[in-house]
């Protein structure tokens, strides 16, 4: 048998994991499960919402908007403004939860033409915001400058684009919030780093360092064993969540509507300068997880074989993502003023909604490079740093 | 082939556990003998490359085994002194990681595996998990793992420990047929485990290699120092401290005490044939300085 092969029965496919992974699929089941359920109330509510969503799906309709205004301002005197907190309070009556998101909607049309005021300092989003700063930037002569072209690219996607349409995605849209909110970094990352932990820190504590080290393969095949064994570790935990989320997010209501329209129906997603529809969204995100989770797993890995324990290790790499939480947490201030530590952070490059949801882009010598393209680069580097780090670890660890 | 230490020294925060250790190893049986904390285990994992020295090299054919590497380590079997084991191994799966961490050919090591097994008594166990062996068990599947690559030099520390006198027997007739044409360095505190097989033995203490001799050279330089001699049980525990006993049995009534002494130790006492385990004691604990240890 392969290294490998024994590297991942040691980390993956032995009993105690085994366990886990089924507890975490009986836990994501009940997460996919809850919040489907949370979203509206029985399937014959979901099929009214459906029905009545037909009719009221694709271009905007002033008349609709002055239809779902009325009924947004009565039930937002009652419920109050959040859209989530709305749905839950009248889950069994889906004509006013489709007037709220028709009335959401509604906002994000007139954010599409007019932009939000104040409008984000780091993602200027509108087609008359963007031309009045363009405008501003011509007038200056700067039209070298690295604002000028960034902004000029999003005005130019955003006219691509087009004005967004109105589309039921009820359930895709509770998908994407369980794939790409805050929640998900403690649902699916703290159960991995404990799956990880283990990959060099169990050698230390069992003994086997002695019998590793001393042989032919264990000071650089046996560290390719463990970095695929935790590659192939990271994608299985993380393919469970994405799968148990995605299926029990579904299985109630047995319908998957919705999953043509543009991902700019989504409202986390309606300034997203991806022309991507819902699928291809899905399908995305669910490579980017699984790619942020190899990534996270690979720090692991780096100090897992620089802890003498598994809890040490667990402990050092929860450390690390929960600072990182927190400073994405900070306000805006901060959040700027950290820059690049809070972009690339796992707090936000985990999220598909911050990669995927809008268009910031970076000025690399000159030349515009969106976010998740940066973020590729980025998060590939870390992932080659450690792997490195990982390899000349290992060539010089001792026993003692 | 030729494994030599130059001037090797390792030091664990302010102690220093081994003084410059130089030696030159060829083919054959090399017993490192000496007591506890003498830096045997420290010596013995530096040459098995899991711990680096301080400063000093120890070079194979002539080439400094960092240097070597993966190569180096490909020649080597290595025993540590406490073997373990992950908890959901079979005997079966702990062998054939260990062939998987050598490097070695799926055949090869199948047929390698089912030899040793049989050879070390653990045939019939190779289903069974690790964790539930009894220690002898544990012992003999290290030896097993140790020996899995045909090792050009094989490395044991403590090796039988744990073992019955008959395994031990085993053990050492399957070391004697095995080091013909390898180096096989055995660290023990066990002094029968060398006497029969080792052609040198080291004795080390206090960091450094104090004596290489073969074991009838080490008998030969106490020829004359070992008594038999009658004493009064009452007086056994008094006498004990003053003097280096290797053994004490009751003969007609009185105890007869096996005393290494340059001179005549009690009257009555008549010369012995002395042991290596005389030897051993007389160099540690008998030579001016250590007396009393």
């Amino acid at each position: 048998m392969s290294l490998f092969r024994f590297e991942l029965r040691k980390l993956l496919l032995n009993r105690r994991t085994l366990l886990l992974l089924a507890c975490l699929f009986a836990l994501y089941s009940v997460v996919g499960l809850t919040s489907t359920i949370f979203l509206i109330g029985g399937n014959d509510s979901y099929r009214a919402y459906e029905d009545l969503a037909a009719s009221w799906e694709g271009p905007f309709d002033s008349e609709k908007a002055v239809e779902a205004e009325k009924v947004y301002q009565e039930v937002s005197a009652r419920y109050g403004t959040d859209a989530r907190m709305i749905s839950r309070s009248v889950k069994d009556q889906p004509e006013i939860i489709l007037a709220v998101n028709y009335h959401a909607y509604t906002e994000r049309v007139e954010e599409y033409w007019n932009g939000t005021p104040p409008e984000s300092a780091e993602e200027p989003y509108g087609v008359a915001l963007l031309q009045g700063k363009i405008a501003g930037l011509e007038r200056q002569g700067k039209q070298d400058s690295s604002d000028y072209r960034e902004l000029s690219a999003a005005l130019e996607r955003l006219e691509e684009l087009g004005e967004p349409e109105f589309a039921n995605i009820l359930l895709w849209e509770n998908l994407f919030n369980n794939w790409g909110e805050h929640m998900m970094q403690f649902l699916l990352f703290v159960p991995l780093t404990f799956v990880i932990a283990p990959v060099f820190a169990v050698e230390r504590s069992s003994g086997m360092d002695n019998l590793i080290l001393s042989s032919r393969n264990g000071r650089r095949k046996i560290v390719t064993a463990k970095l695929l064994s935790a590659l192939a570790a990271s994608t299985a935990v993380t393919t469970l969540y994405l799968a148990a989320t995605f299926l029990f997010g579904f299985l109630p209501h047995g319908s998957f509507h919705g999953w043509d329209s543009a991902i700019q129906s989504i409202p986390a997603y309606a300034r997203s300068m991806f022309p991507w529809r819902v699928w291809q969204l899905a399908v995305a995100g669910a490579a980017w997880l699984v790619f942020t989770s190899v990534v996270y797993s690979l720090m692991i890995c780096l100090i897992s074989s620089r802890m003498k324990s598994q809890t040490g290790t667990a402990g050092v790499s929860l450390a690390i993502l929960f600072v990182n939480v927190g400073l994405a947490a900070m306000g805006d201030t901060v959040t700027q003023r950290l820059g690049a530590l809070v972009d690339f952070g796992l707090a936000n490059v985990t999220l598909m909604k911050e990669v995927f949801g809008g268009y910031k882009g970076f000025d690399v010598f000159g030349a515009y490079v969106s976010y998740p393209v940066m973020a590729v680069f980025v998060l590939a580097a870390i992932a080659i740093a450690v792997a490195f780090g990982t390899y000349l670890g290992q060539k010089s660890r001792t026993v003692v | 082939m030729e494994l030599r230490l130059e001037a090797v020294t390792k030091s664990y925060k302010s102690k220093q556990v081994l003084k410059g250790i130089s030696l030159s190893m060829g083919t054959g049986v090399y017993g490192l003998l000496g007591p506890n904390g003498a830096g045997k285990t420290t010596l013995i994992r530096i040459l098995a490359d899991v711990l680096r020295p301080a400063s000093g090299r120890v070079l194979y054919d002539g080439k400094d085994i960092h240097a070597v590497g993966d190569e180096y380590r490909a020649k080597i079997g290595y025993l540590p002194q406490d073997v373990s084991f992950y908890g959901d191994f079979t005997g079966r799966d702990y062998l054939e990681y260990s062939a998987a961490l050598k490097g070695m050919e799926k055949a090869r090591a199948k047929r390698r595996i089912e030899e040793l097994a049989r050879s070390v008594g653990l045939w019939d166990d190779l289903k069974r998990k690790c964790a539930a062996y009894s220690g002898g068990m544990q012992r003999r599947l290290g030896i097993a793992q140790a020996l899995l690559d045909d090792p050009e030099i094989l490395i044991l520390d403590e090796p039988t420990s744990g073992l019955d006198p008959y395994e031990r027997i085993k053990f050492r007739n399957i070391i004697s047929a095995y080091a013909k044409d390898r180096l096989v360095l055995l660290s023990t505190h066990i002094v029968s485990d060398v006497e029969q097989i080792a052609a040198q033995i080291m004795m080390m203490e206090h960091g450094g290699i104090q004596h290489i001799h073969t074991a009838g050279e080490y008998i030969r330089m106490i020829e004359g120092r070992v008594w038999l001699g009658p004493m009064p049980a009452e007086q056994l525990v008094d006498y004990q401290n003053r003097a280096v006993i290797s053994n004490v049995r009751a003969k007609d009534g009185r105890m007869e005490v096996r005393v290494i002494s340059d001179t005549q130790p009690v009257p009555d006492a008549i010369q012995a044939v002395p042991t290596l385990e005389d030897a051993y004691l007389y160099l540690f604990n008998y030579l001016p300085g250590k007396a009393g240890r």
